[in-house]
């Protein structure tokens, strides 16, 4: 799928399915991470992202297919457990573990810590440090061993928003680096869109989708995927169905399509409105004052994903293909 | 109660001013409870964190055995004992039996359970993503093995303190072994449950009272140590 090309590739998989008892947890992935480039893998709940993650460092056997790894492969899991020591003594006992000679570690762990944006917690104690700090130490820790392939479990998973935003930030620059190949696992399409050059989306343990955020935005290969990524209105139109995110839709006097308001729903910014037409419902945003529920409106759609429908007897049950 | 002052009132002179056998108690009773706590720990802390860290076939059976040994009788080690070494039994040509030898190796045997299986627990407790994330960045065994006895040292204290409690204070296994000989191989608790058969009571409450005194002492002692678990510094070498 959608692959760059020209950078060495450091890490890839074919065909890999990952069972977790007799459950398959993840089904016939195929994939490569090159130099240079920060992949984010996304996934619903369940998903198995977790499960790909550990197979792909070697921590959980492949059923069926192979991995390739060129290279040493760190992994950071979702919860930052540290030791009981300091921040820096945590981070050196991480570069002890990797086996890097007791002369470099002090001075690895600092440009770790910096690099991140936590040199100034280098002697708090774990204990002391709030859940971002100890993030910060967790991805330092992560960092400051100089694998060849960085995978992260959700390195940004329980922050509040503005602590989460800046350790971002942060991690951006801290992660970029021609010669690693980092795959990171998110829950939030925000820290995808901000982090990564490329996505994959794994959808009840199957890789639907892989390729670069904006291109996958606009032009999502399945309903799924589309649905995942946040195509969360739908228009039929004849023979396609048009599959649009909030962007999409823009309150208009003088637009083609009129419909109900449904739905109200305050967000930071104004509101969110759910819109009812006679062949599908629609949201967008909008500025106060907003309209109420029960007005008519008028729009327009400045994009959305067109997919075939295959008719069948119900409503309810449109099979839809995969878009051309 | 009348009876318990004036045995008390008795008691304080006989400590005050000494007796050569009750010294020779006192450092009887401290050399068992060193030797068997330290060679229990020795033996039981390595059984312990593999029982608490590491996978292989049978480790749910065996980590319900040690729990199950913290309720063994002593008095039911200090018979199955006393059949193995007396004359013609497997270890009888040993000749331990009313050996003080025979006193150590009991007290060991009671203080293993309680080693094994607290130090278990108290590894298991650890937060999983700590030593998963150790094992994923690359950390031999031996590292996990140290990182997790750092991280539980608390709980591992509570361990030691556990064995060198029952140590001091069994009293069942040392009389059946060590047969409870006045001068020779008597601990504080035996040479009260001695004095008591004799009728000689304020011997008996002096002793105890300096038993108490002694397991107070030494508790204490540990239980500062523990409490200040975090600021206690334990090294170990993570070079490789």
């Amino acid at each position: 799928m959608n692959e760059p090309t020209g950078a060495e590739v450091l890490l890839r998989c074919e065909r890999v399915s990952v069972r977790r008892g007799r459950r398959e947890v993840v089904s016939d992935v195929s994939a490569e991470l090159r130099a240079g480039e920060i992949v984010a893998l996304l996934g619903p709940n369940g998903a198995g992202k977790s499960t790909l993650l550990d197979a792909l460092a070697g921590a959980l056997p492949v059923a069926q297919g192979q991995v390739d790894r060129r290279g040493r492969v760190a992994i950071a899991l979702q919860s930052p457990d540290l030791a009981r020591r300091s921040a820096l003594a945590n981070v050196m006992l991480a570069l002890a573990w990797w086996g890097v000679p007791h002369r470099e570690r002090s001075r690895r762990a600092r440009d770790a810590l910096r690099a991140i944006g936590a040199e100034h917690l280098a002697g708090r104690p774990a204990a002391a440090l709030s859940g971002g700090e100890r993030r910060r130490v967790h991805l330092a820790r992560a960092i400051a061993v100089r694998p060849d392939v960085l995978l992260l479990d959700e390195p940004f998973a329980g922050l509040d928003a503005e602590v989460r935003a800046n350790l971002l930030e942060d991690a951006l620059s801290a992660l970029r680096s021609t010669t690693r190949a980092t795959l990171v696992v998110v829950h939030d399409r925000a820290e995808a869109w901000a982090l990564a050059d490329r996505l994959l989306i794994l959808i009840n343990g199957r890789l639907m989708a892989a390729g670069p955020p904006r291109e996958l935005l606009e032009q999502p290969p399945t309903v799924d995927v589309a649905r995942f990524l946040g195509f969360d209105g739908q228009l039929d139109d004849g023979d396609e169905m048009v599959l649009t995110r909030p962007a999409h839709v823009t309150l208009d006097p003088a637009g083609p399509l009129e419909a109900r308001v449904t739905r109200v729903i305050p967000i930071e910014d104004g509101v969110r409105l759910e819109l009812g037409l006679d062949h599908g419902r629609l949201h967008c945003l909008a500025p106060l004052p907003a309209p109420r529920p029960g007005e008519i409106v008028r729009m327009r759609l400045d994009g959305g994903a067109r997919f075939p429908i295959i008719h069948s007897n119900h409503h309810d049950q449109l099979n839809v293909a995969r878009s051309p | 109660m009348h009876l318990i002052w004036e045995e008390l009132r008795a008691a304080m002179p006989l400590i005050w001013h000494g007796n050569p056998n009750l010294f020779s108690i006192i450092w009887f009773t401290v050399q068992v409870a060193a030797v068997a706590t330290a060679i229990a720990t020795l033996i039981g802390l390595p059984v312990g964190l593999a029982l608490g860290l590491e996978r292989f076939p049978g480790r749910h059976l065996l980590r319900s055995l040690a729990n199950a040994s913290l309720a063994l009788p002593p008095v039911l080690v200090g018979a199955i004992l006393y059949l193995l070494m007396v004359p013609r039994a497997p270890l009888g040509s040993l000749q331990l039996i009313w050996t003080r030898q025979a006193v150590f190796i009991a007290q060991t045997i009671l203080a293993l359970p309680y080693i094994v299986a607290l130090s278990a627990a108290a590894v298991q407790a650890l937060p999983p993503g700590l030593l998963a994330q150790a094992r994923l960045l690359g950390a031999a065994r031996r590292h996990v093995w140290a990182l997790a006895l750092r991280e539980a040292r608390i709980g591992v204290l509570a361990a030691v303190i556990a064995a060198l409690g029952t140590s001091l204070s069994e009293v069942a296994a040392v009389t059946i072994l060590g047969g409870n000989i006045y001068g020779h191989d008597q601990t504080l608790a035996s040479a009260t449950l001695y004095e008591v058969d004799g009728a000689h009571y304020a011997d008996a409450v002096a002793i105890a009272i300096v038993l108490i005194v002694l397991i107070l002492v030494l508790m204490c002692g540990l239980g500062v140590l523990q409490q200040h678990g975090n600021g206690i510094r334990l090294r170990f070498r993570t070079s490789t």
